[in-house]
Parts: C-alpha cells; sequence; structure tokens
C-alpha cells in the first residue's frame, strides 16, 4: 500500500513533465480559422478541415430566454420553434390566401384572450363561440400549409442533427450537410431569417406546451432545479424556465413574435460558424450574397436588472412521489468574470469524477449517495448565474445527510488549502476536456460562436486554457470563502411522499 | 353564422407586412447546382488476430493528439442466472471500479482523473464495452490499465457494495419516469417479462449476487477470444503493435463456449394495457409489435418506410400528431431491425392527459395509412434522397467506420454490408414501401401502452376499440424478501463442512447434546424509534418444546408458556391469559426451530440441511451465510459464520415485530461457556438496519433443577 502510493507521486510527476512537454502544435488549429465581417455587422467564422466532406454549421443568435418580454416567459424558445416553419416562399401553397387566413387567426385570438382573462366573469357562450371560431380559423389557414416543407428539402439534401435549442443566453439553429451543399444552406438559412411566415403558430404553443409537461412538469429532478433557481433568483430573469409559463406559452401571438423578431434577429446579433470540408472565401462570397442584404440595426442592449446580493440562505422543498433529490445553488459573477476559471475548478474538484471531493465522501466512502455532481453556469453564464451541488441520496438515506457531507466538504475548501498537485490534476482535466472539445465539427463551431459572442473573439476559446492554468490553491480558497457560503446558498430539496 | 359575423371585424395586421421584407429576394431552392461531392476517402482498417484468439482493428487519426480503444465483448446479460439479474452489469462496473492486481480501484481512479483520461467497462443485454479515452501521451499506461481491469480484476468487496448500492437506487427510482417506465415495461410486453431482452433487476436478484458470482462471470467469459478490439487515434503503429502484445499475448483462452442468445416467443395479439401514474403531466402512448432482422428480404425497403411513418418532421406521425393536431412534442416510430434478435415495431408519443386516446387513435390511423396510402413523391425524397444523400456521413468519424466493422465481422455479415443496404435503398421504389407496410406491419394485432394518469383520459382506453384493458402493477417488490436458497452438491458440502466448524466453535456435538435444560435471566432492550426500554426477562427451556418466559413490563408480568402441544400467552395489553391458538403453535414451532441449540445438537440430524449461501456482512463484520433448511424445503433460518475464522456469531430469519413483518438479523455480540457450551450472552436484533432489541443474559444454567409444575397452566 505504501510503495504503490510513493509510486503514484512519483507518477505524477512525470506526468506534469510530460504534460508541459505536450508536443501538438494547437496554433495550427487556431490558423485553419477564418473570420470576416459583412457590412450589415453579420460575422462569420469558418474552420477548414477536409478529412470527409462534410460540414457542420451554427447560427448563433445573440437572444435568449432572459430577453422575453414580460407575459411572454418562454417568447425566445417560441421564435426558435417558428423558424422552423418555413419562408414566403416555403411551406405554403397559397401565399396570399394564407395570410388572410392567418390574420383571421390572429383577430379572433385578440377577441378570445381579453374574453378568457375575464376568467369568472366571462361570458360563457361568447367563450364558446370564439373558441370554435378559433379552432375554425386554425384549421382554415392550415389547408394553406405545406407541413414542414423547410426541414424537408435539408433532409431530401443529406442534411442530419437538423435541430435548434433555446438557452437564457443564446438561441442556436443547427445541422450538418455534405459539403457541397454550402449553398443550399446559406439559401435556406438566410431565407428563413429574411422572409419568416410564423404560419401554425396557435398549434405550436400547444406544442411546446406538451414541451413543457415533458421535459419539465413531468420530471421531478427537473422541477427541483427549476424551483431552485426561481427561488434563488428575485430580480433577474434566470429565474423563469427557459420553456416558460404555460400560462404565457397559451398568450403567445403573433404581434409579439414578430416584434421580437425584428428586435433581435439582425445580423450585428447574429453569427454564422461554420466547421469542415469548406473553403472560407467561398463562404464568405456565399455569404455576402445571401445574407448582405439584410438591413443593419444596433445590437440590442444586455439587460439591465442585475440580481442584488443575496442576504440570507433560501429553501425550498418539493414533495411528490418520486425518489429523494437534494440541490444547493450558490450566486457566482458570469463566465467573463476574472473568478470564473476558478468557479469551474472548484465545480471539478467538487464534483466531477469519481476523484471529486463529493463522489469520494457521499459515494464511495459513506454510501448515502447513489450520485453526485457540480456544476457552474445554471442556467446560463452570460450574467452573473449559479453554481450547483447535488446529491441522489441512495435508498434508506436522506436528503439531509447528504447535505450535511456537502456542507462539510464545502467548508473544508475555505479551511484548508488544497495541494498544489491536486489543482495540477484539475489542470490536467481542463486540458484532456479541451482536445476532446476539439472532436466534432459541430461542437467546435459551437463553441466558436459561444466565445464569440461572450468574449468579442473566437481566440478566447483557445486562451480558455491559459486562464484555467493560471488558477492557485490560493485563489480556490479565496473564490470558495467569497460565494460559498451560508447566504449565499439556496437550497432544494425533492421530499419523498405516498403517492 | 357567428364566424361570418367576426370576419367582419376583422383587420389585418400590419406587422405581418413587417415580416414580409421584399419577396423577391426568396430564393428559388430548386434551381441551385451543387458542385460533386469531394471525394470520400473511406479509411483503410488493418485487422489482426492475435494468437489467443483476441481481434484488432488499427486505424490511425494523426488530427488530434487523442488515444482511443473502443472493445467489444461477446458477453451479455442474458448470460444472468434468473435469480441473479444484474451480474453481467455488476461484473462490468467492479471490473473498472474493484481494482485489479496491481492497483486498487480507488488508485485507478487517481491515475486516469489525474490526466484527464478514462477507461470503461459496461455490459448490457447482449454485447459488453470497454474503451480508452486518453491524450496520446498516455498510451502506455491507458494500455496497461485496460489490460489489468480485463484480465485481473479482484473485485473488492467495497466497490461491490458500492454497485449494488448504486443498482438499487436505480430500482427505487425507475418508476419516477413515465417514459423510462412505458419503454421498460414495453420491452416486457414484447419478449416476455423474464426474457434476457427484457427482464430487468430487482432488490431480491441484487441481493443475491456474491463475489464468486463475479469471479466465475468473468473467468467463464471475459477471454480473449471474445475480445474485439479498436484501436484508434494517433498512435505509432509499430510501437502500440509492442504494447497490445505486452500486455494482451500471453492472455490465455478461457475456452468456455459461449451459449447462443435465446430465442423470441412472440404471441401475437391485439391487447391494450394500462399502468396507473396518478401524478404524469403526460400520458406515454407506445403502440406496435414483434419486428425483424436485417438479414430480412425487404429491409431496405423498411428503411424508407421507416422515415415515412415515423422519422422526424415531414414523416406521418409528427406531420398529424405534432404538427397539424399540436397534440405532442415528442412522437415518432419505426420497425426496428436488428443484428441479434428480432427487434420490434413502435410509435410511441407522449401527450397531456385529456388528448390520451385521441392521441392514440391519430397514431393507429397513421400506421394503417401505411398500408393504404403509396407513399408520395416528397415522401419518397425524404425516405430514399434523404437516406442517400446523407450517406457520407456513415463515415465522418473513424470511430463509427472501425464500429460498424466489429459488428459486422461479429455477427458474421459481409464487409460490404453498409454499401449493399445503400444499393438496396437506391432501388425502392413506393410500391415496395407500402408492399413491405402490408407485410410488415400488423395493425389488427397491436400491444398498445398507456402509462398515465387515467382518471383525467378523455376516453376510457376500452374506447380504443381493441378489447378489454389489462392493468399492469409495477409496484416495486420491498428489498426485504428472502431469497431463495440454492441447494446444489457443492453448497450442501460447503454447509456441512460450516456446521460442522460451527458445532465446534459452539462446544463441540457431544457437549451441545447433553444439554437438557437451560435457565436465563437477563435484561431486554426494547427499542422504539428513540425510546429505549429495559424489561428483565427470566426464561426456563426443556429442549425441544417447553418453554416459560416471565417479562417484567412496567410493573406488570407477562407470561408465555409452551408445553408440547399446548401454550398460554398473557395479552400485553388487558393483562388476561389466553390459550395459543393452531396457528400461535405453528409460529411457535418455527421459534423452537431455529433455536440455536437445537439446530447445532442437530448437526448429526439429517432432518437438517445445511446449505452454503455465500458471503455477506452482519452488522460491520464480514459473515459467511449458512442456510439451515427444513425436511419440507424451507429456509428454517440462517446462521451466521465469522468469515475469517468461521465461529458462528449471529443468525438471520423471516420474523414478526412491533413495527411489521421482515427479515430479523440477530448479531451475537458477547459469549460466555456454561457446561462447555459457547452460548451469546449478549444478541443485538435489527431490522432493516435499525436496532430492535437487544438480550443481555445475566445468570444462565445448563441442567439445573427445574421446578415440576414449571410449563403448567397458570393460574390467574
Amino acid at each position: 500500500m505504501k510503495r504503490k502510493s510513493i509510486w503514484l507521486n512519483a507518477f505524477i510527476g512525470v506526468m506534469l513533465l510530460t504534460t508541459v512537454a505536450f508536443g501538438f502544435d494547437f496554433t495550427r488549429l487556431e490558423k485553419s480559422i477564418s473570420e470576416h465581417t459583412l457590412d450589415n455587422g453579420l460575422k462569420i467564422i469558418v474552420m477548414e478541415r477536409h478529412d470527409a466532406p462534410v460540414a457542420s454549421f451554427v447560427t448563433f443568435v445573440n437572444v435568449g430566454g432572459v430577453d422575453d418580454p414580460k407575459e411572454y416567459s418562454g417568447m425566445a424558445h417560441m421564435f426558435e420553434h417558428m423558424a422552423f416553419k418555413g419562408t414566403t416562399t416555403l411551406g405554403t401553397t397559397d401565399l396570399d390566401a394564407e395570410l388572410k387566413a392567418m390574420a383571421v387567426e390572429d383577430s379572433i385570438w385578440a377577441l378570445l384572450r381579453v374574453e378568457r382573462k375575464k376568467g369568472l366573469l366571462a361570458d360563457s357562450v361568447k367563450l364558446a363561440e370564439l373558441e370554435k371560431a378559433f379552432d375554425e380559423a386554425i384549421e382554415a389557414a392550415n389547408q394553406y400549409v405545406v407541413d414542414n416543407a423547410f426541414d424537408h428539402i435539408l433532409e431530401r439534401e443529406g442534411g442530419v442533427g437538423i435541430n435548434a435549442g433555446t438557452g437564457k443566453d443564446q438561441t442556436s439553429y443547427i445541422i450538418s450537410l455534405p459539403s457541397n451543399k454550402l449553398e443550399l444552406w446559406m439559401a435556406m438559412e438566410s431565407e428563413r431569417f429574411i422572409n419568416p411566415v410564423l404560419r401554425q403558430m396557435y398549434r405550436e404553443r400547444d406544442v411546446i406546451g406538451e414541451e413543457r409537461r415533458q421535459t419539465l412538469e413531468n420530471n421531478p429532478i427537473m422541477r427541483t432545479i427549476d424551483a431552485m433557481a426561481s427561488t434563488a433568483y428575485s430580480a433577474h430573469p434566470y429565474g423563469i424556465p427557459i420553456v416558460g409559463h404555460m400560462s404565457d406559452i397559451m398568450n403567445y401571438n403573433r404581434k409579439t413574435a414578430a416584434e421580437f423578431y425584428a428586435k433581435y434577429y439582425i445580423p450585428s446579433n447574429m453569427i454564422l460558424s461554420i466547421v469542415g470540408d469548406v473553403k472560407p472565401k467561398q463562404v464568405f462570397k456565399l455569404a455576402e450574397k445571401y445574407w448582405g442584404k439584410i438591413p443593419s440595426g444596433p445590437r440590442p442592449e444586455p439587460i439591465a436588472t442585475i440580481e442584488p446580493p443575496q442576504k440570507g440562505e433560501k429553501t425550498v422543498s418539493l414533495s411528490d412521489p418520486a425518489q429523494p433529490f437534494f440541490a444547493v445553488a450558490y450566486h457566482v459573477p458570469q463566465a467573463t468574470h476574472p473568478d470564473w476559471p476558478v468557479i469551474e475548478a472548484i465545480a471539478d474538484y467538487l464534483g466531477s469524477g469519481r476523484t471529486s471531493l463529493l463522489y469520494k465522501n457521499l459515494v464511495k466512502e459513506k454510501k448515502i449517495a447513489a450520485n453526485v455532481g457540480v456544476f457552474a453556469g445554471w442556467p446560463g453564464s452570460k450574467y452573473p448565474c449559479l453554481a450547483i451541488a447535488y446529491a441522489m441520496p441512495a435508498t434508506g438515506h436522506t436528503n439531509e445527510e447528504c447535505q450535511e457531507q456537502i456542507f462539510a466538504e464545502i467548508e473544508r475548501l475555505k479551511e484548508e488549502l488544497i495541494p498544489e498537485e491536486e489543482v495540477d490534476k484539475i489542470k490536467a482535466r481542463a486540458k484532456a476536456g479541451f482536445v476532446n472539445g476539439l472532436r466534432s465539427n459541430l461542437g467546435m463551431a459551437g463553441q466558436l460562436a459561444y466565445y464569440e459572442n461572450a468574449w468579442g473573439s473566437w481566440r478566447e476559446m483557445f486562451r480558455e486554457l491559459d486562464r484555467i492554468n493560471s488558477v492557485t490553491p490560493e485563489d480556490i480558497q479565496r473564490v470558495a470563502k467569497t460565494y460559498f457560503t451560508e447566504e449565499n446558498r439556496t437550497v432544494a430539496r425533492l421530499n419523498t411522499i405516498e403517492g | 353564422m357567428k364566424t361570418t359575423k367576426l370576419m367582419s371585424t376583422i383587420v389585418l395586421g400590419a406587422f405581418l407586412l413587417t415580416l414580409m421584407v421584399a419577396g423577391a429576394w426568396a430564393q428559388d431552392i430548386d434551381k441551385l447546382k451543387f458542385p460533386r461531392l469531394n471525394k470520400l476517402e473511406i479509411p483503410k482498417v488493418d485487422k489482426v488476430t492475435l494468437d489467443n484468439g483476441m481481434k484488432l482493428y488499427f486505424l490511425e487519426d494523426k488530427s488530434l493528439p487523442l488515444f482511443n480503444v473502443r472493445v467489444r465483448m461477446n458477453v451479455g446479460g442474458y448470460l444472468d442466472p434468473f435469480d441473479k439479474v444484474g451480474l453481467a452489469s455488476i461484473c462490468g462496473t467492479t471490473m473498472r471500479t474493484g481494482g485489479t492486481k496491481k492497483w486498487t480501484g480507488d488508485e485507478i481512479d487517481e491515475l486516469l482523473e489525474g490526466i484527464g483520461g478514462s477507461v470503461e467497462i459496461g455490459i448490457d443485454n447482449i454485447s459488453g464495452s470497454a474503451g480508452i479515452n486518453v491524450l496520446s501521451d498516455y498510451t502506455d499506461l491507458a494500455l496497461e490499465i485496460l489490460s489489468e481491469v480485463l484480465r485481473h480484476p479482484v473485485f473488492d468487496q467495497d466497490k461491490i457494495d458500492l454497485a449494488k448500492m448504486q443498482e438499487r437506487s436505480a430500482i427505487s427510482r425507475r418508476n419516477d419516469d413515465p417514459g423510462g417506465i412505458a419503454l421498460r415495461e414495453w420491452r416486457k410486453l414484447v419478449y416476455g417479462s423474464d426474457s434476457p431482452y427484457a427482464r430487468h433487476t430487482e432488490y431480491a436478484s441484487i441481493e443475491a449476487i456474491t463475489r464468486d458470482d463475479l469471479v466465475g462471470f468473468h473467468k467463464r467469459y471475459v477471454a480473449p477470444e471474445n475480445i474485439q478490439m479498436a484501436i484508434i487515434g494517433d498512435f505509432d503503429r509499430k510501437a502500440v503493435t509492442e504494447l497490445i502484445n505486452k500486455y494482451f499475448a500471453d492472455w490465455q483462452r478461457s475456452g468456455v463456449p459461449v451459449p447462443p442468445l435465446p430465442e423470441v416467443n412472440y404471441e401475437w395479439r391485439s391487447k391494450v394495457y394500462y399502468i396507473e401514474k396518478p401524478e404524469a403531466a403526460q400520458s406515454y402512448i407506445r403502440i406496435g409489435h414483434l419486428g425483424g432482422l436485417v438479414t430480412d428480404p425487404d429491409y431496405t425497403a423498411k428503411i424508407v418506410m421507416n422515415s415515412i411513418l415515423g422519422g422526424g418532421f415531414g414523416s406521418r406521425l409528427t406531420d398529424a400528431v405534432r404538427t397539424k393536431m399540436g397534440l405532442a412534442y415528442s412522437v415518432g416510430g419505426r420497425y426496428i431491425s436488428n443484428m441479434a434478435y428480432p427487434g420490434y415495431f413502435f410509435a410511441v408519443g407522449s401527450t397531456g392527459p385529456e388528448n390520451t386516446v385521441k392521441a392514440a387513435r391519430e397514431m393507429i390511423k397513421q400506421i394503417r395509412s401505411m398500408q393504404t396510402d403509396l407513399p408520395t413523391e416528397e415522401e419518397m425524397q425524404k425516405g430514399k434522397d434523404g437516406y442517400l444523400n446523407s450517406f457520407v456521413f456513415n463515415f465522418d468519424t473513424r470511430a463509427e467506420v472501425v464500429n460498424r466493422m466489429m459488428t459486422y465481422d461479429f455477427y458474421g455479415l459481409p464487409e460490404d454490408f453498409l454499401q449493399k443496404e445503400k444499393e438496396g435503398v437506391e432501388q425502392v421504389t413506393p410500391e415496395a414501401v407500402l408492399e413491405a407496410a402490408r407485410r410488415n406491419l400488423h395493425p389488427d394485432s397491436m400491444i398498445v401502452l398507456v402509462v398515465g394518469n387515467g382518471e383525467a383520459f378523455d376516453e376510457p382506453l376500452e374506447a380504443l376499440g381493441l378489447g378489454p384493458v389489462d392493468t399492469i402493477d409495477i409496484t416495486i417488490p420491498p428489498a426485504e424478501e428472502e431469497s431463495e436458497v440454492v441447494i446444489s452438491p457443492e453448497s450442501l458440502e460447503r454447509g456441512k463442512g460450516l456446521l460442522d466448524q460451527a458445532v465446534t466453535s459452539a462446544g463441540g456435538l457431544e457437549n451441545l447434546k447433553k444439554v437438557v435444560s437451560i435457565k436465563r435471566v437477563g435484561t431486554m432492550t426494547i427499542v422504539m424509534g428513540p425510546q429505549e426500554m429495559p424489561v428483565s426477562v427470566t426464561s426456563i427451556e426443556v429442549l425441544p418444546d417447553k418453554r416459560r418466559q416471565e417479562m417484567n413490563v412496567m410493573g406488570r408480568n407477562i407470561l408465555s408458556i409452551r408445553n408440547g402441544d399446548v401454550g398460554w400467552n398473557t395479552n400485553p395489553m388487558t393483562g388476561e391469559l389466553t390459550e395459543f391458538t393452531t396457528e400461535d403453535i405453528a409460529k411457535d414451532n418455527k421459534e423452537i426451530a431455529r433455536n440455536l441449540i437445537n439446530i447445532l445438537a442437530n448437526a448429526d440430524n439429517p432432518y437438517y440441511q445445511a446449505v452454503y449461501d455465500g458471503v455477506g456482512e452482519l452488522g460491520d463484520k464480514a459473515v459467511e451465510w449458512l442456510a439451515i433448511v427444513g425436511d419440507d424445503g424451507e429456509t428454517i433460518c440462517h446462521l451466521a459464520l465469522d468469515a475469517s475464522d468461521h465461529s458462528l456469531v449471529g443468525r438471520k430469519y423471516w420474523g414478526e415485530t412491533m413495527s411489521g413483518e421482515g427479515i430479523l438479523e440477530e448479531q451475537m455480540v458477547e459469549f460466555s461457556i456454561f457446561s462447555g457450551v459457547r452460548l451469546p450472552i449478549k444478541t443485538v436484533v435489527t431490522m432493516g438496519g435499525q436496532k430492535i432489541t437487544q438480550l443481555d443474559i445475566k445468570e444462565c444454567t445448563i441442567n439445573g433443577d427445574i421446578p415440576a409444575d414449571t410449563f403448567d397452566k397458570p393460574t390467574q
């Protein structure tokens, strides 16, 4: 036993030397990346990679759940759905007739909405008539629709992974295509943001309602995390779920969606990121052709609301027939803050992998939890956000037992300076994680766009390791003492009740 | 009427115009001309087989400084004994976590996480996998760790306990997710609940798995002849070959043939099943039946059929249920063609409870449409062109190329199987899709499974018109059930040996047989929640079936007498004396049967069978369990023998307490010798880890004088 641990230390010494001597030339990668900005402010990033005749495409829009208008939580997400509904030329059999039918839908909805909001005082006969008329109007508009025509072309031409994602900070539209379909993508993607038609919107509200039920309401752990965020935030919209509240979802209308689109989907607020078997020159030329004519506009301002400092522990409990779940969240700064790499290092050291403090204590040794984890950047990271530690108690063990041990490990971070070699391991993991992150075209395209948006330059992606490498044991202690405090935390528990 | 009136109030929204920026920009997509696709360099895989049967596949990729290994193992959960489901899976987990000859599991964790690398093992139903992911600087170390965990795992008991704890947790959480319930129960409906393709772990099956089982499973099946290994990434071919020879070439074959996969016996039926989940915000619906194999003659037509029926946007299921009706966020389906055993055909969707039957009906309607409506041109474009144009993505990562090759090799499919598949799809016509749907889909003989809150459904499930509805109970069988004792020549031989050792440690058969009567005086501490209540106890026994026990509980004398065929008890509540019923006598007979001296003194009595029942824990002590089985095959109790010296340290048995029935565990903490017999003088009884009673014996007399009227019916 003794011999082995000495050997282990000797090995780590050798390992650090090899890490320093790491031979791969990352500047080669950096040099394979080009950028170009159109006159209207649209930024295009291209990374050449010719291993296979394919490419991945990301349209990154600097808009997310934080930008949702009041009474329309989830609107950013809604618009993401609507961006697949086609254009003035795609998805319709008769545009004029369709637009008229859509206008009927909108007008009836405007009346129905007013009547519904009267609540108990609503005229039930009128309400029923309006409901029926609304349904008929939806069906009437639907008859001109070619369902999912936008997807159809991309899929027919070999597109895979056609999807989009909305976060609290951003919206991304993604696809991979055979690389000879570059121009198809340029034409289709520009078209859907230049000439969108918000067709089938009122049915799509129902789809999103089902999405909310499926991903949030039917998932006890996600509900707990959601309750934790809404408890932790009293002012900032990070406390509102990305998918929105059910009543807000059912409140969406075309006018609000169109205004939202007009404000945020403008060239200066968007980034195109392409990685694969493409030539930058050709990409920039086509970008100019298809995207160049979009009028420019001022980049929307970040939101003004700042979450005030938390002045004492908050707790929230949910009751459900599901098994127990424990989580604790601490307010931490945004990802561009100088303390961020330290927070990432703490998350890694505390809760990532089998050698992390929490896994060793709660899972391996005490066996009071089946699983644990720590992550920073919930529910976004553009604004000051949350670092979360969680545990899934083992059968026969409780949230309280897990809470006690999680708090004890966090206290230890403040009391004891962590060994230098542990910090070296954190850095080694960051490096390996970085290299693994370079593997997929799509992952790379997403990261380049993210760094460009968050930091103002995609090159910052390659500086990430430098920032992590500057973290010291003293930094970890200081940051733990600053943010991981009792008054700054929100505790969430899912308590089991009889079903 | 009303609608018309409303129409007149309509004003065309000006906002629509803001969306209609100059229509002239609209691109005519169909006019675009695409350049030829750059040539696809299909990477060349270099195959080598070692003398011990291990197959290697080398594929270099210098684009990033990474080293990857993917291992496919011909093992699987289908090999688990019926009462030890989970064995293969836990074996895979603990091969990695339970340490090896060279390192403990924790040391391997430190080694790997110190370099941001991983070596993992997993065993699923029909195959096992292992893999390496490290920066290429650590190739040597990673291969050595992989060889250690594959070849020399030591299955540390603590890590077995950890894996079991995690599996128990998974069992306890398995009904928290309605979608998970639906998939799990669906597989059981298709393949049968005992089928290796559908069965799952239970608390009892996990509990039954011992370290010996894991060692045995590993020794039999994890052997070089059952292993294919792909080496991918930034490596030097010569150097990596040397390393692989160093770590794997001297690995000896196991020589044990791996049993083939079992057949599927599907019962064709039209039937609706319902699982109640009152708190579910959505209903999960699954509809379908048995599927097929990739070797089926119309396999390629079914690829196109799948895309048209349920492959995302543009498919009939998605367009109808999601896009047009707004009933679901997730809806889809396909006919699964497997390589190893028949897949299944399914449509799946989740919707609000108030739309359950409506959505299920629409899904069935769309399935039916595949047999009546010839695919349109657009649908064929989606199904065929989509497949063909995205074919290049079968080759965009090295890992998928080599994984596919390993799988084809294993199942004996030709190396150009995928190329043949592509040629097949190119030939598929709309008529062929219709024909495939008619031949393979059976809408009149489908299983429908719904998980949800039945009370809120729009209509009863009977309204689907598919006959009566069967309700499936998904209550998780409780942990505390006595597992079956496996009686085999080996377990009997080992059991007899252990019983003899227990007898010896208790003073020997000769001394034990001399015991006629025992009188014990002491204190019993009864634990009720946070309260502990000490009670003085006097008991007199004349073996085998006479006993008198007196307890003083809060000033009241509680008496229990057993005298052969009769007995009397004081009711602790009323203080009244009641005579034993037949039931009481039967219960008490069990108590007599598990009397320690009765058992030990009867070690040579053929009435008892002593059966070895594996290792385990009693309190914090490692023990070996010995089941004492009566001639009716019922387990009377278990004796616990210290794992190191095989002395008797406890008992466990199914019993009754104030808080209900369960397994009672009795730890014998202190012993003393009376007339040459070693008897426990301090015992602690627990149930489910909670202490229930503690007995401290102050006096003990063997074969002393017993007053003649001791066991007579007491006077009131």
